[in-house]
């Protein structure tokens, strides 16, 4: 089976430093995989290079057997990849539902000036992420942290995302929001969506996830269960800084 | 599109309102509404492209200034017929501006408004070097037909214009093309993070600009009769369309509109106190503070108004 | 040949005094101040107005100037741009507007018509042959004096290196201790009172009129297009450039093509490299 993504030797330089240090991963199709790692291990710079906000170095990057790896951002979003933002970026006038509108959008003027918007979709997606009708025409500043993920969350499944990657999303979040968002996850991934989990809250991320990567300072140094993973010597040295 | 009963109502209202006044006002105030006429017709175009996205144009009259230049030269030096050139003039417009803004338009915000200040100077120089036989040079020209002859015919055909030309941008505002527009003003990267090509957003912006722009630069000239590059690539003009549209409040159709008259009014009223460039002194300072105090404009500031007496009286 | 050399070399000095004031503003607080040509406007009225109507010695004039723009910088750091507090789009706006109710302004209190400023230092001296005003040389070389003390200032002191901190990274310049505010005020004052005195000089070389701003505002924009942000260095070297070309243009072309050919390379820098010939990797 072609994996929905997959990441070949990837490597990406800034002058002197090496953030990404011939990594090398797949996802096959409905897997929810998490990548962990320390502060400034890298983990995000891969997000940036998978969804083209930053130029790889070296390396290939595949979205269900089609390279990507030289297409703009917007061109990989149609293709079905798309990600969510440790600092959510919501459109802070507009209204719920018309920020969910935004990612519903056809990339064609055309389609955009002639078209109507969907509102049924739209509400029925805001719904599904966990809004109720109240907070539909609510402007998007108004909103919660909790809140704020949930819509990008919907913004990001209105493009028609297959793979995802999240990132930190449980981060700033209460613990009643942690259990929303979690169960939104779940869901996801029943329907099957592939799914890439950046996360510092390792207990929140542990139900979620088929298995586990670990990287330090760009380089793969662990992959299996979470149970492995956590347990890894190298990889408790790399949070911990000593050996545990 | 979601148009409802009172859409129509208000703009029925406003239109016959508008038609019926030169049986209600003096010639004098009919020839002040004409200028405000055109004034709204520039901040709709700035509002279209600078309103919504935030991308700053300070060199709007380079844009009206084409419209302007290309329908005259058109009409008075080579004999068009001013159905013809009128037309010409705003596709002329959209091309010009296109070749010469879109690498502009790959530069971040600051960096475009900059860059459309330096284009309204080009255009300024360019316009009395490059073949002053045609332009005129820096006197301009003289003589340019007009279309029509006297206060009310001129305010008819203003007003018409003006209306046409609101209710097309207020249409076009309202599909999901608008939408996306506001977003890209909210946050440009995010519009890219949901799967839209913002270049291709930010120059349907510019191009709709551009076609208003040359709209009203060429018919503007029609009506003046003449055109002077002193006054046309001045950044007073610029000043002008901008503080039009933030105080009477960007990214919505309306605003441009009520700001467009209430400066035009307010200059005339200034007039016989301060003639000439003084009064920008008075106005300008209102101009600040206002803007400072409520950014968004004159329409927002009745539309929570009316929000208000709306939920008070519920 | 000699004389495109040597007017050059005099222009570029001018035109780099005159857009380190405005790239130090944007590099180091990212505003772009449009009404930074007002400060040279008010700085040549001011000294117009002390040295020439009052009739006091010159450099009591300069002196005035040069404070009335620091002041003015400060001014408009607090009033204006710590009120809208980083809304970039506001800001752009607001110094524009500043920048027309200064302008009327000061039609208001001196009249319209553009006025000739008697010159500093009177006289001629001629260089290799090539007559040059004591004027023109007493600017350029102020320019480089006043840059020269700039750059040291900013490389060797401490205030200089917050300087350069604030203009990398606020945050992190501030996690280290320096408080942007500070720096931000002191960067406006010396802004400020950089365009004033260029202003003095500026409006020696050309007129004096209240329209006078625009036009080094449009080679700041120049300098900042092209060299991109962050290194004075970068500054002069453009600065250079555009000085050299203008005055090319002029002597070999027309001297009315005299700042076509600065947009255009603006267009072409544009295209070619966005972030500016010295500039760094982001925008």
């Amino acid at each position: 089976m072609t994996a929905a993504l997959e990441v070949t030797n990837l490597v990406k330089t800034f002058g002197g430093l090496t953030a990404t240090n011939d990594l090398s991963f797949a996802l096959e199709p409905g897997e929810s995989v998490g990548l962990i790692g320390p502060n400034g291990a890298g983990k995000t710079t891969v997000f940036s290079q998978i969804m083209g906000e930053l130029r790889q170095t070296s390396g290939s990057i595949k979205l269900f057997g089609t390279d990507i790896g030289l297409l703009s951002m917007p061109e990989r979003i149609r293709r079905g990849v798309s990600r969510t933002y440790q600092v959510p970026r919501p459109f802070a006038d507009l209204s719920v539902l018309e920020n969910i509108r935004v990612g519903f959008m056809p990339n064609s003027v055309w389609g955009m000036v002639v078209g109507r918007p969907n509102v049924e979709q739209e509400r029925d997606l805001a719904l599904e992420v966990g809004f109720n009708e109240a907070d539909l025409e609510k402007p998007a500043s108004d909103l919660s942290m909790g809140d704020l993920r949930k819509l990008e969350l919907a913004r990001t499944l209105a493009t028609g995302a297959k793979v995802l990657l999240l990132d930190e999303v449980f981060a700033g979040l209460t613990v009643g929001e942690i259990t929303q968002i979690s169960a939104l996850i779940q869901k996801l991934r029943s329907q099957g969506i592939t799914m890439l989990m950046v996360s510092h809250d390792l207990p929140a991320l542990d139900p979620l996830v088929d298995r586990v990567i670990a990287i330090e300072r760009g380089s793969m140094i662990a992959k299996g269960s979470f149970a492995e993973v956590i347990a890894n010597e190298e990889v408790r040295a790399s949070y911990l800084g000593v050996s545990a | 599109m979601g148009l409802r009963w009172y859409h129509f109502a208000a703009w029925g209202a406003f239109i016959l309102g508008l038609m019926a006044l030169p049986e209600l006002v003096s010639k004098g105030t009919l020839r002040t509404i004409i200028f405000a006429n055109y004034l709204a017709i520039f901040a709709i175009s700035w509002d279209l492209l600078s309103g919504r996205t935030g991308y700053i144009s300070f060199g709007h009259p380079f844009l009206i200034g084409i419209g302007a230049y290309t329908s005259a030269i058109l009409t008075k030096r080579f004999g068009f017929d001013v159905e013809l050139a009128i037309p010409i003039a705003v596709v002329v417009t959209m091309l010009g501006g296109l070749v010469v803004l879109l690498p502009a338009l790959r530069i971040k915000g600051s960096y475009f408004a900059l860059v459309t200040l330096a284009f309204m100077e080009l255009m300024y120089q360019l316009v009395q070097v490059i073949r002053p036989d045609l332009t005129g040079g820096t006197r301009g020209m003289s003589g340019i037909q007009t279309l029509t002859r006297g206060a009310v015919n001129g305010f008819y055909l203003s007003s018409v214009l003006m209306v046409i030309v609101a209710i097309a941008a207020w249409l076009l505002m309202r599909t999901r093309l608008g939408t996306a527009l506001t977003a890209v003003g909210l946050n440009e990267s995010a519009v890219e993070g949901s799967g839209l090509s913002t270049t291709k957003l930010k120059m349907v912006a510019f191009l709709a600009s551009a076609f208003v722009a040359g709209l009203g630069g060429a018919f503007y000239v029609h009506y003046l009769g003449s055109i002077a590059p002193r006054a046309l690539f001045d950044i007073n003009f610029v000043f002008t369309i901008i503080v039009a549209v933030l105080i009477g409040g960007a990214s919505t159709i309306i605003g441009p509109i009520i700001g467009a008259f209430f400066l035009t009014f307010l200059l005339e009223y200034l007039r016989p106190w301060l003639p000439g460039a003084e009064r920008y002194f008075i106005y300008g300072g209102i101009a600040l503070l206002l803007y400072m105090y409520q950014p968004k404009g004159i329409y927002y500031m009745l539309q929570s108004g009316w929000a208000r007496l709306k939920g008070s009286t519920s | 040949m000699i004389q495109i050399l040597i007017q050059g070399l005099l222009l570029s000095g001018l035109y780099a005094l005159i857009a380190v004031g405005f790239t130090l503003i944007f590099s180091v607080g990212r505003i772009l101040n449009l009404a930074y040509g007002a400060y040279l406007m008010l700085g040549g009225y001011m000294y117009f107005w002390i040295s020439q109507s009052m009739g006091m010695p010159k450099l009591f004039g300069v002196v005035m100037a040069l404070a009335l723009g620091v002041a003015l910088g400060i001014l408009k750091y607090q009033l204006i741009v710590k009120t809208l507090r980083g809304d970039h789009v506001a800001v752009e706006i607001s110094t524009l507007i500043l920048a027309v109710v200064l302008q009327a302004g000061v039609v208001l209190v001196f009249g319209d018509s553009s006025k000739i400023l008697l010159p500093i230092i009177p006289g001629v001296v001629y260089i290799a042959g090539v007559p040059v005003t004591y004027n023109i040389l007493a600017a350029t070389l102020a320019s480089w004096v006043i840059l020269g003390g700039l750059y040291l200032f900013i490389k060797n002191t401490h205030t200089g290196r917050a300087m350069q901190a604030v203009s990398m990274d606020t945050k992190g310049a501030a996690i280290s201790g320096i408080v942007p505010d500070h720096i931000n005020m002191i960067t406006w004052a010396i802004s400020g009172g950089l365009g004033a005195l260029g202003g003095v000089f500026f409006a020696s070389y050309t007129q004096l009129a209240p329209s006078m701003w625009v036009a080094p505002l449009i080679i700041s924009v120049a300098v900042v297009i092209v060299g991109g942000i962050g290194s004075i260095i970068g500054t002069l070297i453009v600065a250079h450039i555009v000085g050299f070309m203008e005055v090319s243009v002029v002597s070999l072309l027309s001297p009315e093509l005299r700042g076509v050919f600065t947009m255009l390379l603006i267009i072409l820098v544009l295209v070619m490299r966005p972030q500016g010939l010295f500039g760094r990797e982001e925008l």
